[in-house]
């Protein structure tokens, strides 16, 4: 789980881990604080077990840019990966662009974008997100999901789709 | 009360310069943003920092997880040096560069003193 700071990337975790979740939360000083409180440093990790012969190893990234560090340790012996956008706050589609582009640079992985607050009424559609992040091209988009991180349910249709798309690209079964 | 951030800069430089070996310093908060630092010039103060902050939070993590109790300190060695990491009281940690020429009883102790005037200056 990728994506810019309060896109919902605990929750995701939080919400369907079978094990507790190892967290590396810290109480937030910097811009982030007004927004919440605490904030990931390290990584999370959750367990889920997805069919009988498939087991889910979930890892929450950092949102903020100056752990960049992490994103790199983390995509490099990833399988696929969701890009966690909040619909409703445009301001962070330039982030989830170059946390995109950082990912693209470093491996070719199956990935998704998952939309989440798209219950808020200031949340933008998945097509105008799509262009904001400069993925709108045909060729170039990644399936959209809206994703709401607090329901278990909501994150397992959208790791279903992460799934899906990792089946589709590299062709395992 | 306000961190004396003059005083925390002051106590930092004095550190590095008092021991030859010890080739940094940086004290950064648990979020890992930077507070004060003294940094060999190549060093980017905010990954330093950021780094510091995913040392220590996976570092309890393992202290937690291994039911080893509160982790005071995390030492790395490296061949070509060593880096430590000591908590600053609750808002803190201290983290401190050496080379491998430093004695560990010294390093040590310079900054169990450094750990003892920061918690004072952070207030």
């Amino acid at each position: 789980m990728a994506g810019p700071v309060g896109a919902g990337k605990s929750t995701f975790v939080r919400a369907v881990s079978e094990i507790a979740v190892v967290d590396t939360d810290r109480q937030a000083t910097d811009e982030t604080s007004l927004l919440k409180q605490k904030t990931t440093v390290g990584f999370d990790f959750g367990r889920l077990q997805f069919s009988p012969d498939m087991a889910l190893h979930l890892y929450g990234t950092p949102g903020q840019d100056r752990f960049d560090f992490m994103w790199e340790e983390l995509i490099s012996k990833a399988h696929a990966y969701i890009l966690l956008v909040p619909a409703n706050r445009p301001a962070t589609f330039r982030k989830a662009h170059l946390i995109y582009q950082f990912m693209s640079e470093r491996v070719a992985l199956p990935m998704v974008v998952g939309l989440t607050h798209t219950d808020c009424e200031e949340a933008w559609s998945a097509d105008n997100v799509a262009i904001a992040m400069d993925l709108a091209e045909p060729t170039q988009r990644p399936p959209f999901v809206e994703v709401n991180a607090t329901e278990p349910d909501s994150v397992t249709r959208a790791l279903s789709a992460l799934i899906q798309q990792y089946i589709l690209i590299t062709g395992a079964a | 009360m306000v961190p004396n951030t003059q005083k925390i800069q002051m106590l930092l430089q004095s550190l590095v310069t008092n021991s030859p070996e010890i080739e940094g310093a940086s004290l950064v908060t648990l979020d890992g943003l930077p507070l004060a630092s003294t940094l060999p010039g190549h060093m980017d103060e905010e990954r330093v920092s950021a780094m510091a902050a995913t040392m220590l939070s996976i570092g309890e993590r393992i202290g937690e997880e291994l039911q080893k109790g509160n982790v005071g300190r995390i030492f790395v060695e490296s061949d070509q040096g060593y880096c430590m990491l000591t908590s600053c009281g609750d808002d803190a940690v201290l983290l401190v560069m050496a080379t491998t020429a430093a004695k560990q009883g010294l390093l040590q102790l310079a900054i169990k003193r450094s750990v003892a005037d920061l918690k004072l200056a952070l207030g």
